[in-house]
């Protein structure tokens, strides 16, 4: 028999989490914008509007101190942050364009280098996804290979059935052990009938095709044509779940301060900029360039991953309307 | 079109005004690369999703033929002639569409000396509005969809342009939402106010979207990219977040065209031209001074007299 939980159940559930001293994450109105923040009951849940900013921000913070200076008597201190004090976190009703982005961002967070800000972070939480209803004109989920119902990288995958309630799968152990310690809040259905979604209107991408034309045409007159009216903002980088560069800055005095980890963007014309004063990529297009190239080409050559999962949030903040779906889309059409 | 006609009160604009724009546009545009009295031109693309809009660099009469100009031609394209994109155009007389609240930012800039009159060709619409944030791209332009800054505007008749497309539009009779907001945030206590924008700033994620588009943030080093000394701290926390837009606000005192740009761009929804405003409202009660579209003079913060006041130095 397939599961079910109830919508008021489901905000039940968060109530009883956050009894349970568990933070939860969800899509919050806040101000003007729908973000995922601390939901504090289950009635703060907001389930009709893609949060402005993607969920990575649980795992990788905008800004987090990674440790502490302070000089006393002549001697400088300095403390780690302590990693164990970050809390159990659930994190409820991220899209499948959302859900997927950590499983994404595991395998760079762990190559070289283990980071145990992320990975600790990564421990501590379990994701519930929806499968979405949504879907507008800048969506592309589907033409990057993943789908309105596509369960990777949830623990716990919800999906909207007509009746108002939820289909509920476990997908993982995490999922599991999460509705075995609420089991009276779930219930059985004797068949379940999905809600419908409006269908995205773009075609499929032939991700190997696009990666095959990158490979052969660092140098493009394509760059130039985009990149001309780029204006070199973090915007599309800042919202976006795949993207993970980040900065390290010490700030405070020198007497104390702060080690701090935080959100940058290849867009930035200071980004690539050394200590020579030389700058590897001077112009906007050759930064460009790189998002595209890092999303569709090196992420895949290290990893075997796509660094997009087509939630759109970019195409609808960029600025300047460049827009990376019918940028796919043209070298997906391109014939050399 | 009789200006009556095109009266956006209660009803709306409609798109014939928009493609009769576009067509004038197109035209002079096509006219003007044939000729070659300009080498390049800024202007307008529809972009793929439906109902919008982008900037566009055009260098040839085929490329002009598909100029528009829709209620989504919210860019103030004006930043592509800074110092900020420079290269970016071919060197020589540049064509620019420019809705009136777009001349004002070429006025300063001219003010400036950041770009010559005689290097420009200007486009100007007699512009209906453009959409606000988050607006329904229907096909009309209606005062629940337009842009805030829209509906209290008073140069939707450009002057002093080489060519106006369009002709006059009337916006007259729209409530004026901004003015109101400034109000009512200037009326609260100032513990309220402190919050209001702390809850804002606290949003910020220093995507820098807002520097990036404004034609007056042209400097090639901004203090707030500087890190040895780092003079306002990068990271997006409330300090840096809190003097990143008091740098902002006071760098743009009296330069600020009102385009609102800044406040369009912001991921975040963060109200930046209600800062703008107090500030040119600041500058008027206390140098008679406002960003119009003349170019003449130089604001009253940038530049230096030999009779300025120094009693404040002590
Ligand atoms: S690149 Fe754009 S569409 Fe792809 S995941 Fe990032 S924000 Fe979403
Ligand atoms: S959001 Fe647009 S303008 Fe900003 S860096 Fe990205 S592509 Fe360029
Ligand atoms: S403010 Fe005036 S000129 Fe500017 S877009 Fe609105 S109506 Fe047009
Ligand atoms: S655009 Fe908005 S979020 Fe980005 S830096 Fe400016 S105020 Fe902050
Ligand atoms: S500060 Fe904002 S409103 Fe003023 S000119 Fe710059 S972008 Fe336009």
């Amino acid at each position: 028999m397939p599961q079910i939980i109830t919508e008021e159940n489901l905000r039940n559930l968060i109530d009883l989490l956050v009894k349970e001293s568990k933070v939860v994450v969800g899509p919050k109105e806040t101000g003007s914008v729908v973000l995922y923040q601390p939901l504090t009951a289950g009635s703060d849940l907001r389930l009709d509007s893609l949060p402005r900013r993607s969920a990575k921000e649980l795992f990788f913070p905008i800004c987090e101190n990674i440790l502490t200076y302070q000089r006393q008597d002549g001697k400088m201190q300095v403390t780690d942050v302590d990693r164990s004090h970050f809390p159990e976190t659930v994190l409820i009703g991220a899209p499948p364009c959302d859900a997927a982005s950590p499983a994404i961002l595991d395998a760079v967070f762990s190559w070289d280098y283990n980071d145990e800000f992320y990975l600790e972070r990564r421990r501590k939480s379990t994701i519930v996804g929806i499968a979405c209803t949504k879907g507008d004109d800048a969506c592309f989920c589907t033409a990057v290979g993943l789908a309105r119902d596509t369960e990777a990288g949830s623990d716990l995958f919800l999906t909207p059935l007509k009746d108002g309630s939820y289909g509920c799968k476990a997908v993982t152990e995490k999922g599991k052990a999460l509705v075995d310690a609420h089991a009276a809040l779930f219930g059985e259905a004797a068949s379940v009938d999905a809600a419908l979604f409006v269908e995205q209107g773009t075609e499929k991408l032939d991700l190997a095709k696009i990666k095959n034309w990158l490979e052969g045409h660092f140098e493009d007159p394509l760059w130039e044509k985009i990149a001309d009216i780029c204006v070199g903002c973090g915007s599309c980088a800042f919202i976006c779940p795949a993207c993970h560069c980040f900065d390290i800055n010490d700030e405070g005095s020198t007497e104390q301060g702060s080690r701090r980890k935080h959100w940058d963007a290849c867009g930035f014309s200071k980004f690539t900029n050394h200590a020579s004063g030389h700058n590897p990529r001077d112009v906007q297009n050759k930064r460009y360039r790189n998002r595209i190239m890092h999303k569709f080409k090196y992420y895949d050559d290290k990893f075997g991953k796509t660094l997009c999962t087509g939630c759109g949030r970019c195409v609808r903040a960029c600025p300047v309307g460049i827009d990376i779906a019918e940028i796919l889309s043209t070298i997906n059409a391109k014939q050399d | 079109m009789n200006a009556k006609a095109n009266k956006n009160q209660g009803s709306c604009i409609e798109p014939s005004y928009y493609q009769a724009v576009t067509k004038a546009i197109r035209t002079q545009a096509v006219q003007i690369l044939k000729e070659g009295t300009v080498a390049g031109l800024v202007g307008y693309l529809p972009g793929r999703r439906k109902g919008t809009a982008r900037p566009a660099l055009i260098t040839t009469p085929e490329e002009a033929e598909k100029l528009i100009f829709s209620p989504a031609c919210v860019n103030n394209l004006s930043v592509y002639l800074t110092k900020s994109k420079k290269g970016v155009l071919k060197q020589g007389r540049i064509g620019i569409v420019a809705k009136g609240c777009d001349m004002r930012a070429l006025a300063g800039l001219m003010g400036e000396s950041q770009i010559k009159r005689e290097d420009l060709f200007i486009i100007a619409v007699d512009c209906a509005g453009v959409y606000g944030s988050g607006a329904e791209r229907s096909e009309t332009v209606t005062e629940a969809n337009i842009a805030r800054k829209c509906l209290e505007c008073s140069v939707h008749h450009p002057e002093g342009a080489d060519f106006v497309a369009g002709s006059a539009t009337d916006l007259s009779g729209l409530t004026p939402l901004e003015a109101e907001e400034m109000a009512r945030i200037e009326a609260l206590p100032q513990a309220e106010r402190w919050a209001f924008w702390k809850e804002h700033f606290s949003r910020c994620i220093r995507c820098m979207a807002c520097r990036q588009v404004c034609p007056f943030c042209y400097c090639e080093q901004c203090l707030c990219d500087k890190n040895r000394p780092q003079a306002v701290e990068s990271s997006p926390r409330p300090a840096g977040n809190t003097a990143w837009h008091i740098v902002r606000a006071m760098h743009l005192a009296g330069r600020c065209g009102g385009c609102a740009e800044c406040e369009r761009v912001c991921p975040m929804d963060i109200p930046l031209n209600l800062l703008n405003r107090r500030m040119a409202k600041e500058l008027k009660e206390l140098y008679d001074y406002e960003a119009g579209l003349a170019p003449a003079e130089k604001g009253p913060l940038t530049q230096y007299r030999e009779d300025d006041d120094q009693s404040f130095i002590k």
